[in-house]
């Protein structure tokens, strides 16, 4: 049986993606985001149209790459943005992708509950978070970046165990799916819908599965949301303090910020 | 020659080819990647919580992709349960961030240096 991909196609675009995707991460002065972000492009790209070439009558549909293409960019832009507010919005277009992929893949139900309950719930309470704990601007005062937003930490060692950890994952491809049988279905809705004289729909199914198949898990993923609910309510209504360094830290800016109006008045 | 837009895959029904997976899993092992890269590069504290949800997402793509492939809901149902930990960890994580900021005022991990041991 001849391999999925040639083995060392697959590493070689992964090593290339791999050094793009370090050169995207911030750094403070030379930033070659853009080059950074090509280069991680063509290396994945490249694994893809050999994946496609290797398996010419099992090419993905266009809106797979479209979709794929979307997300892959927006994820990178979500680990490169020096802005925590920015990282979060390209997340919610990276979670929009997604659910095309979805619908792609005829999961219909999910793709709207990702939609709104990932870009419409999680991702809003992130916003909140950010804008509570980063100072806003003000008029007499540029927005500065923070130091720890502008700089990695060690791009390059994170890049390669990351990629590492990719190719020894997607080396299984090269017989792996390719032994898969696709299986037959079985669709438990059709004989619980005996009755309808159709079709069981996307939603129908999931609630079939969820509900006869595995009971006791919706029980578990309530006790996780409430263990969940309570835990943030304890921890978010304790008092804190400031402590001394941060205290100091605080007054010293607000010391900058009076000094720097007076200034002003004064010219 | 096909339809380019149904090429290889058509609707629900229709088996999918082990190569066509293949593709979907690189894809969502790719993000995986670029998520982990942000978790250990990113020094705020909330663009590395992102980063995990970034790694969720991609876990979420391999299971459609696995459920379309075998033809059961089994992979769709476990999304479910992606979302449900995704929102427990949103809540907790967050109400964790905004304690420690109150306590530094600062978002950078590395306040936190102490906690190494």
């Amino acid at each position: 049986m001849d391999s999925i991909i040639n083995p060392y196609l697959l590493f070689v675009g992964l090593a290339v993606a791999g050094v793009g995707v370090a050169m995207a991460v911030p750094r403070k002065r030379v930033n070659p985001q853009v080059i950074g972000a090509v280069i991680a492009g063509v290396g994945l790209g490249v694994v893809l149209l050999g994946l496609a070439l290797a398996n010419l009558d099992a090419i993905p549909n266009l809106h797979f790459y479209v979709f794929g293409l979307i997300a892959l960019g927006a994820s990178l832009r979500v680990v490169t943005h020096p802005r925590p507010v920015y990282a979060a919005l390209y997340f919610i277009l990276s979670v929009l992708a997604s659910c095309g992929l979805y619908v792609v893949l005829s999961a219909e139900f999910m793709a709207f509950a990702l939609v709104i309950i990932y870009a419409g719930a999680i991702l809003i309470t992130y916003l909140f978070v950010i804008m509570l704990a980063t100072q806003s601007p003000s008029e007499e005062r540029v927005e500065v970046l923070a130091e720890y937003d502008v700089e990695g930490r060690r791009p390059v060692l994170a890049t390669i165990a990351s990629f590492v950890l990719l190719a020894g994952v997607t080396s299984l491809m090269f017989k792996g799916t390719a032994g898969l049988e696709p299986a037959g279905g079985d669709d438990r809705a059709a004989e619980v819908l005996v009755d309808a004289a159709r079709e069981p729909t996307n939603t129908e199914s999931i609630g079939v599965d969820l509900l006869l198949g595995r009971p006791g898990t919706i029980e578990i993923a309530g006790v996780i949301l409430l263990m969940a609910m309570l835990g943030a309510t304890v921890l978010a209504r304790r008092q804190v303090d400031l402590e001394d360094e941060a205290k100091h830290r605080a007054a010293e800016q607000l010391a900058a910020r009076g000094g720097l109006v007076r200034e002003e008045v004064q010219a | 020659m096909t339809d380019l837009v149904t090429m290889a895959q058509s609707s629900w029904p229709e088996p999918m080819a082990p190569a066509t997976l293949a593709a979907y899993l690189l894809l969502s092992g790719a993000m995986f990647a670029i998520g982990l890269v942000g978790f250990l590069t990113r020094r705020n504290l909330i663009v590395m919580f992102l980063c995990t949800e970034l790694m969720f997402q991609a876990a979420g793509i391999a299971l459609v992709a696995f459920s379309r492939f075998h033809l059961n809901h089994t992979g769709q149902t476990f999304v479910i349960f992606v979302l449900t930990v995704a929102a427990a960890e949103a809540a907790l994580a967050l109400a964790l961030v905004v304690l420690l900021f109150r306590q530094k005022d600062s978002l950078s991990a590395s306040v936190w240096r102490e906690m190494k041991g």
